[in-house]
């Protein structure tokens, strides 16, 4: 067994390597778009100190530690949990948290928000994702922080915006999907309910975007010596990934209410047919198969054995395929189903067809592309085990992402920031942690 | 540099892509500011046949989708399977500051470029490869679309109907391409941190199939921790489990988004007493009901009577009311209402350009910074329109 002290020296912060080592941030981020936003920034060598609430019980700490997705508990849907919590188990908070320092700290007393404003100091950009208010409440604002460390990024992550008459409005990724018209454009066509998203895309994409702005941030202020307020609203970068549909309205004054809208799996604004999603071998497994041009069309006619259906001549152009996608459809899916899915994807894509199976997270754990590309790197973990976590989808020829520790525990680098970093003596440490400051 | 310009004005950008994923990273790098040359074939690139048109015009200059991937881009024609193209691309290549490009391992092949080549020749240029898996590995040449990338990359398998009979449904927008171009972006951006420190380049290699891989949220954790698979459920998240419908329909047939099970009690408390306000929430305001256990066991009898609570209004009224109570409902939008939206007006979000013919509308940039304005872009380039001063034909290069 290795002892509590050895993993406290293997978990020991120290520099850190990468081309964003020397930027300290201090991370007021929470649930999932910040703390992917931050994540990013912390792979790629940042100094991220997650401030986390240092009262006893924590009471808002970060919510994705008290979701219960963890080893050795049998899975409950997310929402539907009770009871009590290990605050440092959770494998969401693992996955988005790693690479991440944290430090527990009071904000609700003077004292507590005078030792942030310490901390702050020696940062030179903060990172949140509160409801609207929050950081006002504790007297965080753009302004006082460029004061607190001269030239700071402040990037503000929420869901409408820090301006305008929807300011205090509430959400998480699926309201934003919803307002943004992510949700609306995704589902079959006839007026009934659209399928939308199985995820909170916003919080992924949001998170992206705040690490995308952060990084332009720091550019220009390398340039120029100039900080910034950074005010990113989910639903305006949602409305800005509609995609070309927005132009349909926009320009051509499309509507989308009724008719054909959404399509489905189809793509009506081009000949791409068959275009969908076809039953494979199994209960629930599927696979996708995107023709678009008629070469590769004559690819699936081949590796179909060429059925006497598919030499109909008015399959030849893509004009003739799109209009007969309803038999189409049908003929594939008689074609896929009982194939297994994999099989098929491979003999599809060696002949030039763009296919694929609908891939699961066990699929994509076997996936060899993945596993070629090295994209998930295993981290141990004191309570959640050695675990697989989300890696990088980028390589560089020379810039390194450094995945140094997995997920703190809940304050677990109080030492070494109030200690090492700020400089405070033991006895004030002492005296703060007596006081439940910290 | 002025302090109010944006981070990457005075950056030379050349763009050798096709897809939404490469074109997406050159259209955010404009909007920080670079100068993007978008290298075409000389029939124009394959982003330009792709509909929906303006005007239904199929001529190679209306496509709204090139329209909205290449606002204020320059556009070169490059016949790369030339020589004397290739020699026109390296020539562009020596002031340029980035390339993005998008081309998979067998077609550089047959273009004869080499990224470690290129890298010597030009040590300070950074080369960002958007491709759909990537540059090495056994599926690097296997083709891609949006579909078959969501399909691969997680998204489908938790996006559907709760009706498994129904296959899963791809969510709209070409959001594969949508994820690979956010890390086409941070990919350009940390190898332009780094060229910043030490004044060289690098070959950035993004893969849209890594970049959805890693974009499932919830499925993940579930997988890696407890080997649960996950259920597709309409409209909501796919848990391993069936949840309840969190889509009500309103009084004018659209629909709101609202989770009135959760155990959170803040937001099913606002809501009780909203409903009680109007007289509609019958026995729901005993205290039995505040339990969230309670309320999932009779999800059945709850549902109901909020149903018809949401069916006396319309979408646009659940949706400021409720938010007026604090709680997180969400109307569900069609594109043609966000335009005319009081709050994204008021913040000044749409960008108007002035096409070729006509306004163009435009969604501004996903981020808003302080330190400086991000201006409409200016309309997207006809073929070969900025062939004149980006472009030094092959004889002048000869001589």
């Amino acid at each position: 067994m290795t002892s509590d002290a050895a993993i406290a020296a293997a978990r020991k912060p120290g520099p850190r390597q990468g081309p964003l080592a020397g930027v300290r941030i201090a991370d007021f981020t929470w649930v999932a778009a910040g703390p992917l936003a931050t994540r990013f920034l912390a792979d790629m060598g940042a100094e991220v100190i997650k401030i986390e609430d240092g009262r006893p019980g924590h009471p808002r700490i970060d919510r994705i530690r008290r979701v219960t997705i963890t080893r050795g508990t049998g899975a409950k849907s997310v929402g539907h949990d009770y009871g009590d919590f290990n605050l440092n188990s959770s494998g969401m908070f693992n996955n988005y948290n790693r690479s991440k320092l944290s430090v527990t700290i009071d904000m609700t007393s003077p004292r507590g928000r005078e030792l942030a404003e310490r901390l702050i100091a020696l940062c030179s950009v903060v990172t949140e994702n509160f409801a609207p208010g929050v950081m006002e409440q504790w007297g965080l604002t753009y302004e006082r922080l460029n004061e607190i460390s001269p030239e700071i990024i402040f990037a503000r992550m929420s869901g409408f915006g820090h301006s305008g008459p929807h300011e205090m409005f509430r959400s998480y990724g699926p309201v934003v999907q919803a307002v943004s018209g992510l949700s609306h454009i995704s589902g079959l066509p006839g007026g009934g309910m659209p399928s939308g998203w199985g995820l909170s895309y916003m919080d992924n994409q949001g998170g992206y975007q705040g690490t995308n702005a952060v990084l332009a941030a720091l550019y220009r202020r390398n340039q120029t010596g100039k900080g910034t307020l950074i005010d990113l609203s989910a639903v305006e970068a949602g409305v800005a990934l509609i995609g070309p549909k927005m132009l349909d309205v926009t320009v051509n004054g499309a509507t989308t209410r009724g008719g054909d809208f959404p399509s489905g799996n189809r793509l009506p604004d081009n000949a791409a047919a068959p275009h969908g999603v076809y039953p494979a071998a199994g209960e629930d497994k599927w696979i996708a198969i995107a023709v678009m041009d008629d070469q590769q069309w004559a690819a699936l006619k081949r590796v179909m054995g060429a059925p006497d259906w598919a030499s109909d001549p008015r399959l030849d152009s893509t004009e003739g395929r799109s209009a007969a996608q309803d038999e189409l459809d049908a003929r594939m899916s008689a074609w896929t189903a009982g194939q297994d899915k994999h099989a098929m994807t491979t003999s599809l894509q060696q002949s030039g067809v763009p296919a694929m199976a609908v891939q699961d997270e066990g699929d994509k754990e076997r996936d060899p592309q993945l596993a070629s590309r090295g994209l998930y790197p295993v981290l141990d973990h004191p309570v959640c085990g050695p675990s697989r976590f989300e890696g990088t989808p980028i390589k560089f020829s020379r810039s390194r992402p450094d995945l140094w520790r997995s997920a703190p525990f809940v304050g677990e680098d109080n030492d070494y920031i109030f200690r090492d970093i700020m400089g405070l003596d033991p006895a004030e440490i002492a005296d703060l942690k007596a006081a439940g400051i910290i | 540099m002025q302090p109010d310009m944006r981070p990457y004005a005075g950056l030379k950008v050349v763009e050798l892509s096709e897809d939404a994923a490469g074109e997406m990273t050159g259209k955010y790098l404009a909007e920080l500011g670079a100068d993007v040359i978008k290298v075409e074939p000389p029939g124009g690139a394959a982003s330009r046949r792709i509909g929906p048109f303006a005007q239904g015009k199929q001529d190679g200059e209306h496509s709204l989708h090139f329209w909205f991937y290449n606002p204020g881009k320059n556009s070169v024609v490059v016949d790369l399977d030339d020589p004397r193209g290739i020699t026109m691309l390296r020539d562009m290549l020596r002031d340029a500051d980035l390339l993005i490009i998008g081309y998979q391992p067998a077609r550089l092949a047959e273009l004869g470029l080499d990224y470690a080549e290129l890298q010597s020749a030009f040590p300070s240029l950074i080369i960002v490869s958007v491709t759909p898996y990537g540059l090495e590995g056994p599926w690097a040449d296997y083709r891609s679309s949006d579909l078959v990338a969501l399909a691969g990359g997680g998204q489908l398998n938790v996006s559907g109907y709760d009706d498994h009979s129904i296959p899963p449904i791809r969510p709209g927008g070409n959001q594969a391409y949508h994820i690979a171009a956010s890390f086409g972006l941070a990919g350009a951006e940390i190898a332009l941190l780094q060229r910043q420190a030490d004044g060289l380049g690098q070959l950035v290699d993004v893969s849209m199939h890594d970049s959805c891989a890693i974009t499932v949220e919830l499925a993940f954790a579930f997988w890696e921790y407890q080997k649960a698979p996950m259920l597709r459920q309409t409209c909501r998240h796919a848990q391993p489990m069936m949840t309840h419908c969190a889509l009500f329909e309103c009084a004018d047939g659209r629909y709101i988004y609202a989770v009135i099970m959760l155990a959170e009690p803040k937001p099913w408390k606002a809501l009780v007493a909203w409903m009680e306000e109007e007289g509609m929430a019958l026995d729901l305001v005993e205290d039995r009901f505040f339990d969230a256990k309670y309320r999932q066991e009779n999800f059945g009898y709850v549902s109901e009577i909020v149903e018809c609570f949401f069916l006396t209004k319309t979408a646009e009224e659940a949706y400021h009311q409720g938010q007026a109570r604090e709680i997180p409902i969400g109307m569900l939008h069609a594109p043609e209402e966000l335009v005319d939206d009081a709050h994204l007006a008021a913040r000044g979000f749409w960008r108007d350009t002035a096409g070729i013919d006509g306004p163009i509308r435009y969604p501004g940039a996903p981020f808003v910074f302080s330190g400086f304005a991000i201006p409409a872009p200016a309309r997207p380039p006809r073929l070969g329109e900025h062939n004149g001063p980006f472009r030094r034909d092959a004889l002048s290069l000869a001589r």
